[in-house]
């Protein structure tokens, strides 16, 4: 099947049952996104797929076909990062950094939809991604401030 | 600073590690620096610097121990016991050897023979739930995960000893052949003479409470990647203790030291859980060995949910006494706790013993095995239980002597440790206090109970915590003919920060610019040892001994370029990465000082130097919460905590306030709906994904306001720094507990306080 990956086509070989998740990390050695449940509780397997997000691990490759599956691996480098990591970086929004690449993207769509979040907004979207070393305080703060920034640029 | 260099020689030094204090050789440091004080002039420790490892984890490019790939890598997955107690009676691993893609199994006779929580690893004798009994390896995760269910398993059952009452029943089931009560038990300490302070007291008060089975749930699982190459193995792991796990594969498996590698870049989350090699190391190792591949075994979740460490569940009946003025005159405690299968002895009698001023003092501790998973530490172990039931016993004692909470604290400050007879380094506990109040607002809060359905209350606690690290723990410091600086510790980097504040102080020391500073930990082949990062230790312990490398290799770097200078070392000061000689005002950058020495390595080595003698080391603080309770549906949410800390000097008070926040909210989820649940009959877990057993989400999160007081503690090491991960989750249960009962006007007795709980107290009392 024809996987296209943060905008690169790829070949995939899998059978019709494989999750994205799998595909994306055993296939594709896309390691950014993690699995910590495998069963849709936490949100760290988060990708964007057109643009929304989905659990990747309840999301199976064959059902991806042709579409837009976006990583965290193809949303900004070291170079040029997304507005939203860099807002990660300056609240210290991640300890451990686990959950982090679904936080990230998880807080993309959320601001896709809701540009101008208010804090129970945030709150609201962000509440399928767990994070266990306690960084919510400082992930609703980023999310805020990236929000801001779509203010000043927009 | 002309510093004396001294002669080595080896002494003794006392360490406190998770409440148990140990006696530690040391060799003293090539030179010990003097202290950054409260005058102290620095410009790098103290800042709020960015992670610096930040980029590689909103990237995606950080690579944890599961993100590891090696050529041919094969996968594992572990046959687990479905029942708690009993044993095996067959075990055929053919049909799953059968499976295309399976390349191998291992049972009891294919590993060596380790002893975890004192269970044999795959022993066909079934102790707890879920303990591990084969395993099997095969080209895909999916293929040894399908194989694994084709074992054919047969099992003898016995009746478990799950409960409280189950493992005190002389007459009943046998959780293992030696019995149920731990030898150790009890465990009595004692100061003064408890009967007299009864005696002398004029209000006594008795309350029993019980806490639960608390689950780590690191999102990032156990587990390792073994790969042989001849006869030496490389280890990926996800370990709060890469030397710690280097000695305990190599013993087993018969290798030298030097013969076993152990890596830890990036881990998703320790608590206390990852010490140690678990079964997942020896499966994947005894795998790789058989397949002669590399082999990667991650526990599944539920794996993780059940097999993989917990905090105990305790019982404690406290009888405080004091006088009617609030002068506490006896504390006591009865505990029970529940290992598991096996465990170490935490002691939640022992805080009981340090956070107030009383004379007479005693905790009697017994310690039970039962058919479940063994405890291990998790954040402040054996604190965190005790916490809850000497401060909700103190708030108690408030009410029933008519004085605030925290006036009765206040009243019974201790200025030295009477446990041990002698003095603190540092305390600035009343500092947590004063300025933990004002910014809660304690004294506006209303002294009317709220009535209708929606009721609020405030609470809170006092917290302590040993904190003050110690030897051994190596550091080098080189500089490249570039100028850039590498610190080399083998140290970790759970997610707390390290890398950050050992690169901080290494900067700081060298007058470095901290962008032309890395820092390389994790890896037991290249760097010089540190112990494990528990215990809250790590910056107390390795950050003097980066200090101290950091220092020689700026000597070594201000002798060359005062060669190039035209002056003396001591004519030199740095910053920036810039050389400056006050003298004759010329100005060298450090890669200028270090092209022109060409490949001539500056490299400095430092360790941690010993504990002042006969002093107390501990972090300190003070926590407060306002909570709302919702008396028809028993829901408690927690709206605000304002939580005051002294943990010493601060290297980087946004890091460090990230750990307040991340005990603090640990400990809204201990205090409200963490709990793992087993069946008493069966033995068999019922909550073991991340949907059953709850853990705090953004949504649960109250305003949290977080700071330290300034309180540098120079007595306790040369950076004045003393640990701060654990403390924030000691006070944070039995504050709430104690809003709850604020708001409700009635006891409680258990935690979680979760709604049906809350209303039984409720309840119990209309």
């Amino acid at each position: 099947m024809r996987l296209i990956v943060n905008g690169a086509a790829h070949e995939v070989t899998a059978p019709a049952h494989e999750t994205l998740l799998v595909t994306l990390r055993e296939r594709l050695e896309l390691t950014g996104t993690k699995l910590v449940c495998g069963r849709g509780e936490c949100g760290a397997c988060t990708v964007l797929l057109d643009g929304r997000s989905v659990y990747s691990c309840l999301t199976l490759s064959a059902a991806c076909e042709n579409r837009q599956i976006t990583t965290i691996e193809g949303i900004g480098s070291g170079d040029e990062l997304h507005p939203l990591q860099q807002a990660f970086i300056d609240h210290d929004a991640l300890q451990c950094g686990f959950c982090t690449p679904g936080q990230i993207l998880a807080g993309i769509a959320l601001l896709e939809k809701n540009p101008k979040p208010t804090e129970a907004d945030v709150r609201r979207g962000m509440s399928g991604n767990l994070c266990r070393c306690g960084a919510y305080p400082k992930i609703v703060r980023a999310v805020l401030a990236a929000a801001d920034g779509n203010g000043a640029n927009g | 600073m002309g510093m004396v260099p001294m002669a080595k020689r080896f002494v003794t030094t006392k360490v406190e590690i998770e409440g148990r204090e140990e006696t530690k050789v040391v060799e003293m440091p090539s030179r010990e620096p003097e202290p950054w004080g409260d005058d102290a002039q620095l410009h790098i420790v103290g800042q709020r610097a960015t992670r610096v490892d930040a980029i590689e984890k909103v990237t995606g490019v950080a690579r944890y121990t599961a993100d590891t790939q090696r050529p041919g890598m094969l996968h594992a997955a572990i046959l687990r016991a479905p029942i708690a107690r009993g044993r095996v009676t067959r075990l055929d691993l053919s049909p799953a050897l059968a499976i295309h893609g399976v390349r191998a199994a291992v049972s009891i006779d294919d590993v060596p023979d380790v002893k975890i929580d004192g269970v044999r690893l795959l022993d066909q004798e079934i102790y707890y739930a879920n303990q591990p009994l084969a395993a099997i390896c095969a080209d895909s995760l999916e293929i040894a995960q399908r194989a694994v269910r084709t074992i054919e398993l047969e099992v003898e059952s016995q009746p478990p000893v799950i409960t409280f009452e189950q493992a005190r029943d002389e007459n009943g089931a046998k959780a293992k052949p030696t019995g149920n009560k731990h030898r150790a038990s009890p465990r009595v300490v004692t100061r003064g003479d408890i009967d007299a302070g009864l005696r002398a007291a004029d209000v006594t008060i008795t309350r029993e409470y019980s806490t639960p089975v608390q689950l780590h749930t690191a999102l990032e699982p156990h587990g390792a990647v073994a790969e042989w190459v001849g006869d030496k193995l490389t280890i990926w792991e996800s370990t709060q203790g890469i030397f710690m796990t280097r000695r305990e594969v190599a013993k087993a498996y018969g290798l030298p030291l030097s013969s076993v590698g152990v890596i830890m870049h990036y881990m998703g989350g320790g608590f206390g859980a990852k010490n140690g090699a678990p079964h997942s190391t020896y499966i994947a190792a005894s795998l790789a060995k058989k397949t002669g591949k590399p082999v990667r075994c991650i526990l599944d979740r539920e794996g993780e949910q059940t097999d993989a460490s917990n905090r105990m569940a305790t019982n404690q009946r406290v009888t405080l006494g004091a006088t009617r003025d609030g002068k506490l005159t006896a504390i006591s405690v009865d505990v029970t706790s529940i290992l598991g299968i096996g465990g170490w002895l935490a002691s939640p009698g022992k805080i009981y013993h340090e956070l107030y001023e009383c004379a007479n003092v005693r905790s009697s501790e017994e310690f039970y095995f039962a058919n479940t998973a063994a405890m291990g530490s998790f954040r402040a172990p054996g604190h965190v239980e005790g916490a809850v039931g000497l401060e909700c016993a103190m708030d108690v004692l408030a009410r029933e002597l008519g004085i605030d909470p925290l006036e009765l604290r206040q009243r019974n400050y201790s200025k030295t440790d009477q446990g041990k007879e002698q003095a603190f380094s540092n305390k600035r506990l009343d500092e947590c206090y004063k300025q933990g109040a004002e910014r809660f607002g304690w004294s506006a809060r209303k002294k009317k109970r709220s009535s209708g359905r929606i009721r609020r209350g405030v609470g809170m606690a006092s917290l302590t915590w040993g904190a003050g690290g110690g030897p051994p723990a190596y550091a080098t410091v080189r500089i490249n003919r570039d100028g850039t600086i590498e610190v080399l510790s083998g140290t970790q980097d759970l997610g707390t920060g390290a890398r950050t504040v050992l690169a901080q102080i290494a900067a700081e020391t060298l007058g470095a610019r901290l962008s032309d500073v890395r820092t390389a930990l994790g890896e037991t082949q290249n760097l010089p040892f540190a112990s494990n990062s528990w215990g809250s230790i790590t910056t107390a312990s390795v950050g003097p001994a980066v200090r101290v490398a950091a220092e020689e290799a700026r000597d070594s770097l201000y002798e060359a370029a005062a060669m190039l200078m035209n002056t003396s070392p001591e004519d030199l000061e740095s910053h920036d990465s810039e050389i400056h000689a006050k003298s004759n005002d010329k100005c060298l950058l450090f890669r200028d000082v270090c092209e022109k020495l060409g490949d001539v390595m500056i490299i400095g080595q430092g360790s941690r130097g010993p504990n002042p003698d006969k002093t107390t080391i501990a972090a300190f603080g003070a926590q407060f919460a306002e909570v709302e309770v919702d008396v028809e549906t028993g829901i408690v949410r927690v709206l605000r905590i304002v939580s005051a800390h002294d943990s010493g000097r601060i290297i980087n008070p946004t890091l460090a306030e990230s750990q307040l926040e991340g005990g603090i909210i640990q400990g809204v989820g201990y205090a409200l709906f963490e709990e793992k649940f087993i069946d008493h009959r069966s033995g068999l877990p019922l909550n073991p994904t991340i949907h059953d057993y709850k853990i705090p989400t953004i949504t649960d999160i109250p305003k949290i306001d977080a700071f330290f007081v300034d309180a540098p503690d120079p007595v306790a090491n040369h950076t004045a720094a003393k640990g701060l991960a654990e403390p924030p989750i000691i006070g944070t249960a039995p504050a709430i507990a104690n809003a709850v009962v604020d708001a409700l006007g009635v006891d409680i007795s258990a935690i979680p306080l979760t709604p049906w709980r809350v209303r039984g107290f409720i309840t119990t009392v209309s």
